[in-house]
């Protein structure tokens, strides 16, 4: 790895400093310009955003001239290289979609929108931080900011009791996640005497139980940001309670965060070779792919159904990793690969629903069985926003996520799971025959209810719409992708 | 360069240009074009309704014209032995997913195997598409959801890369599952979920099968085009009991027949033609071209279970077909006996046998797509579908008892009728291994070919009832649909040595394709 020096401190933090240093002007100018307009915000929350992920563009030209290896600061702390590439890419898009879309939610948030934008920008900031971290105590500060940042979202909507009571239970559910992440990390350190992961993986002794155990608590830790249980209440409570706008930003945000945090603590840092850790995320993966899709049956609204489906996602997340190590043929087994590619499929879905969900908020169509009778006819954008992005949760051709299941499946065989690539194929299969039972209600069943107006922001409805086509497009164009996916890969190799 | 210079063969070289074959793209992709195009016209009022059926016959009528091409490119190559097997032609390979350690690509090609069921399907599918002329319920979701379960039923039968094949049979659970929720006659929500989860229980263990056979052959890669597959251990025993499993499920062979006798009976006429016709034979195909194609060995060596539950499953269904009292219902019986007869022919493990699958598969897709057609026609006309409620249409409808009782022939497998060439293979192939079962299935066909000419006797003959009186015969449209299925019907039992050379090698390359 290359010398620190402080233009690598300064590559390897652009993209973050650029994100803080823009939500604090936003912040700031909606506090003491409350009259700007709300588009206003928007635009500059958007610029920061695609300034960032220029900016890890440019660094990746950097890291281009190390011949991949990537630029590191901070005595080895934070390593900017094409895996964070990637990475601040899919949190800045990901980011930017959270604040083209939050027109639909502008009612509820009222005067506190441009402080939304301003936590979006932070919470794509501590995830950039996951992104780059190759220590301890970077970690615990990028989940830091991560966490708070979405508990603040969710916050943000006072209009109503319950999004205060999500925001509240999200805070406890953040808590229980970092305590158990700290006591993990500090377990490890005292076996190992050393905060840096890769020191800390050159240290281990295998078969330590002591050390299996602080591996395990870092990792539950970490499976809270992609609601995976036991702590994935938050995660459901988040998507029945805030408006739909609200709940796609903080959930979306938090799988890409947490995907990344996960690869890159447990795979870059412990490496998948630790046995424990990766037995632990199989047990764990196989529990959040089942548990959210046995749930899903009896799902009686469609932001539960849509909650449960990114707890879905969340545990095929923890399902690809048990094949991030190498398959029996020294392979590299792909685990990696098809999470990278799985995030930006999984963020897409779970903004199409939540955009649906936006959607019937704005259209007054109630989010039950009852309510989404006969949509296609009354309100057929919400109809496709929900169907595509519910099948995209559910994996269903001809959109992406089947594919991802595929390559998570054939991951976690290749790691020698395949009991995780079981349990993953029969809960996506499980959560499928519960999401074609909205899909079917909302084409077939007419309660000849009258067509609603159409009143979403064009913006929101065009970028819901795109998120929903793209599960499409991502199919087509696996192939781009998944390389962009493997290069980012390569590196933690 | 015209398009047919490019589509018949793979390359070209007039120009210096390399034209890569397209017939199995535009047949597999032509309907969903079709579907998009019906999604997105408006469907307010008659005209514009009508012009989405036009679509829809359209588009049924431009895969059925891709298919019968590819058809008839491979005909005239199958005396030479080049015609029916993987490799010819037809073959369109390309890159897709090289950046994941198992490798995939769009790799579309078809054998013997596929090209009678290939014409099974794109056939049933235009008639289909012709019989929902008269619907006037939910029009848009019928014509895009036929499109494409068209495109998903042909992509099934040409995919040569698991990915691929695994997307095709997904992508069809989707719109049966719409369909029959839509125009299901009271059970739609509860039959629907039983089969898409059925269904989906079939792709989950087709998938596993895909992950354990790409990984362990050792290939590292999820293309279908390299058979036999030899995998260390139990790896092949698993993964052949694996597609075995999802395939049962689709063929619905007792004692797994009851989500899709239950769809066929609860859908509407154009529905359960299509879902009697075509998906049984889609498990049927993924049986013997996957199953037995990747493990003629160890396929080989289970005969035994396979001629025990194609005695079950004919006994039973002849049993059933005789008992029952629901015209559907009756029809799908039948079905379940014709898939019983492919188990049979899986048993006997002769090319002689597996033809005889290839011709039966061929016979079946159109003589039960015929009767459920006709049986929809009846229920029309007379408001009943209880057997025993009817009688003496054969005064009202003479043309409609007359394509009825051809139909039966067929079934019954009456020289110079389709069924014959898959029946008289099949035992003659099958026989010498298990001469029993053999013997005893040919006794349950007999009791379904009875059921169906008792079916006859009750409801055309006997005295004409004042009740049917205004029930009419078929008219233009439906002389038209009806008449090009038993068309085909005769036509096949005429000459079944169009097919004849096509079809031994194909499956001559599943049993022995190191040979082929």
């Amino acid at each position: 790895m290359p010398a620190p020096n402080g233009m690598a401190v300064f590559a390897t933090m652009l993209p973050t400093t650029l994100l803080v240093a823009l939500a604090a002007v936003g912040g700031l100018l909606g506090w003491l310009r409350p009259g700007l307009p709300p588009s206003f915000h928007r635009w500059l929350g958007a610029l920061a955003l695609v300034g960032a992920a220029a900016a890890a563009l440019v660094v990746l030209r950097g890291v281009a001239l190390t011949n991949g290896v990537g630029l590191a600061a901070y005595a080895g702390g934070v390593v900017a290289d094409r895996f964070s590439t990637f990475a601040v890419l899919l949190l800045c898009g990901t980011g930017l979609l959270a604040i083209l879309t939050s027109g639909a939610a502008e009612e509820r948030l009222g005067p506190r929108l441009p402080a939304y934008h301003a936590l979006i920008l932070t919470a794509t900031a501590g995830g950039a931080i996951l992104a780059v971290q190759v220590e301890m105590g970077m970690l615990v500060v990028g989940l830091g900011i991560v966490v708070i940042s979405l508990v603040g979202i969710v916050a943000m909507e006072k209009t109503a009791e319950a999004p205060g009571v999500a925001a509240f239970r999200s805070l406890v559910s953040a808590g229980v996640a970092l305590a158990l992440m700290l006591y993990g990390l500090a377990i490890v350190y005292g076996a190992t005497g050393s905060t840096d992961l890769a020191a800390v993986r050159g240290q281990f002794l295998h078969s330590a139980p002591l050390e299996g155990l602080g591996l395990a608590l870092t990792l539950l830790g970490l499976a809270y940001l992609v609601g995976a249980p036991p702590l994935h209440h938050w995660m459901l409570q988040v998507a029945s309670a805030s408006s739909g706008a609200v709940a796609g930003a903080v959930v979306s945000i938090a799988v890409a965060a947490g995907g990344i945090a996960l690869v890159r603590v447990m795979v870059s840092g412990f490496s998948a070779t630790m046995h424990p850790w990766v037995v632990v995320a199989g047990v764990l993966g196989a529990a959040a792919c089942l548990y959210p899709a046995l749930l899903s049956v009896a799902a009686g609204s469609v932001r539960r159904l849509i909650g449960l489906g990114a707890c879905l996602q969340g545990g095929l997340v923890l399902s690809a990793l048990v094949g991030s190590g190498r398959a029996s043929d020294l392979k590299p087994a792909g685990g990696v690969i098809a999470l990278l590619f799985g995030l930006v499929v999984f963020v897409l879905a779970i903004q199409a629903s939540f955009q649906a969900v936006a959607r019937l908020e704005e259209d007054g169509i109630g989010g039950d069985l009852a309510g989404v009778r006969g949509l296609a006819r009354r309100s057929p954008m919400a109809a496709v926003l929900l169907s595509l992005g519910l099948a995209g949760l559910a994996g269903l051709p001809p959109l992406a996520g089947f594919l991802v299941r595929i390559l998570v499946a054939s991951s976690a065989v290749a790691g020698g799971y395949a009991w995780v690539a079981v349990a993953g194929v029969a809960a996506s299969a499980i959560y499928a025959v519960a999401v074609l039972r909205w899909i079917g209600a909302a084409y077939v069943e007419d309660d000849e209810l009258p067509v609603v107006p159409h009143r979403t922001p064009r913006l929101a409805s065009v970028v819901g719409l795109a998120c929903a086509l793209f599960g499409v497009v991502a199919m087509l164009l696996a192939g781009p992708l998944l390389y962009a996916a493997d290069g980012a890969a390569s590196v933690l190799r | 360069m015209n398009f047919l210079a490019q589509t018949t063969s793979t390359t070209t070289t007039t120009t210096g240009v390399t034209f890569p074959t397209l017939v199995l793209t535009a047949m597999v992709w032509i309907a969903v074009v079709f579907a998009l195009a019906a999604l997105l016209m408006p469907n307010q009022t008659q005209d514009q309704l009508r012009r989405i059926k036009s679509i829809g016959s359209t588009g049924a009528g431009a895969a059925l014209f891709f298919a019968i091409w590819a058809v008839e490119t491979q005909v005239p190559n199958a005396a030479g032995g080049t015609g029916g097997i993987p490799g010819g032609d037809l073959v369109e390979q390309h890159s897709w997913l090289s950046s994941f350690p198992i490798a995939s690509s769009y790799h579309l090609d078809a054998d013997g195997m596929a090209l009678s069921v290939i014409v099974v399907v794109s056939v049933v599918f235009f008639c289909a598409a012709l019989a929902a002329w008269r619907n006037q319920r939910h029009v848009k979701l019928l014509t895009v959801c036929l499109l494409t379960l068209e495109t998903a039923s042909l992509g099934i039968l040409v995919s040569y890369d698991w990915v691929l094949f695994l997307l095709f049979w997904t992508l069809a659970i989707v719109p049966v599952y719409v369909l029959d929720r839509a125009f299901g006659h009271g059970h739609g929500t509860r039959t629907a979920t039983r089969y898409a989860a059925t269904s989906l229980v079939s792709a989950g263990l087709l998938l596993l099968a895909a992950v354990l056979i790409a990984f362990q052959a050792g290939a590292q890669s999820f293309d279908m085009g390299v058979t036999p597959v030899s995998l260390p251990g139990d790896g092949e025993t698993v993964a052949f009991w694996l597609i075995t499993a999802a395939s049962l499920l689709a063929m619905a062979v007792v004692p797994l027949h009851g989500a899709l006798l239950d769809l066929e009976e609860d859908s509407t006429g154009v529905l359960s033609a299509i879902f009697a016709a075509v998906l049984p034979s889609l498990g049927a195909y993924t049986l013997v071209h996957v199953a037995v194609g990747f493990f003629p060995t160890t396929s080989g060596s289970f005969s035994l279970f396979f001629a025990v539950l194609a005695v079950v499953t004919v006994v039973w269904g002849g049993l059933a077909a005789m008992r029952t009292d629901d015209l559907r219902r009756l029809i799908g019986h039948v079905g379940t006996v014709f898939m019983g007869l492919v188990l049979l022919g899986v048993a006997g493990h002769t090319s002689i046998a597996i033809t005889g699958i290839m011709f039966l598969l061929l016979a079946r897709g159109l003589v039960i797509g015929v009767l459920m057609l006709l049986a929809s026609l009846i229920q029309e006309r007379t408001r009943r579908v209880r057997i025993s409620q009817l009688g003496g249409l054969a005064w009202q409808a003479p043309f409609l008892s007359a394509f009825w009782l051809l139909a039966t022939l067929a079934a019954a497998g009456v020289p110079l009728l389709a069924g014959f060439a898959g029946d008289f293979f099949i035992f003659t192939g099958s026989f010498p291994a298990h001469r029993w079962a053999s013997t005893v299935v040919l006794a349950g066909t007999l009791l379904a070919s009875g059921a169906l000419v008792w079916t006859a006797q009750r409801v055309f003959l006997g005295a004409s009832r004042d009740t049917f009186e205004r029930a009419r015969d078929l008219g233009p449209l439906e002389l038209t649909y009806i008449g090009i299925l038993v068309g085909l019907i005769v036509l096949i039992g005429v000459v079944p040595g169009h097919f004849a050379e096509l079809f031994q090698n194909g499956a001559g390359y599943i049993l022995f394709p190191g040979v082929a």
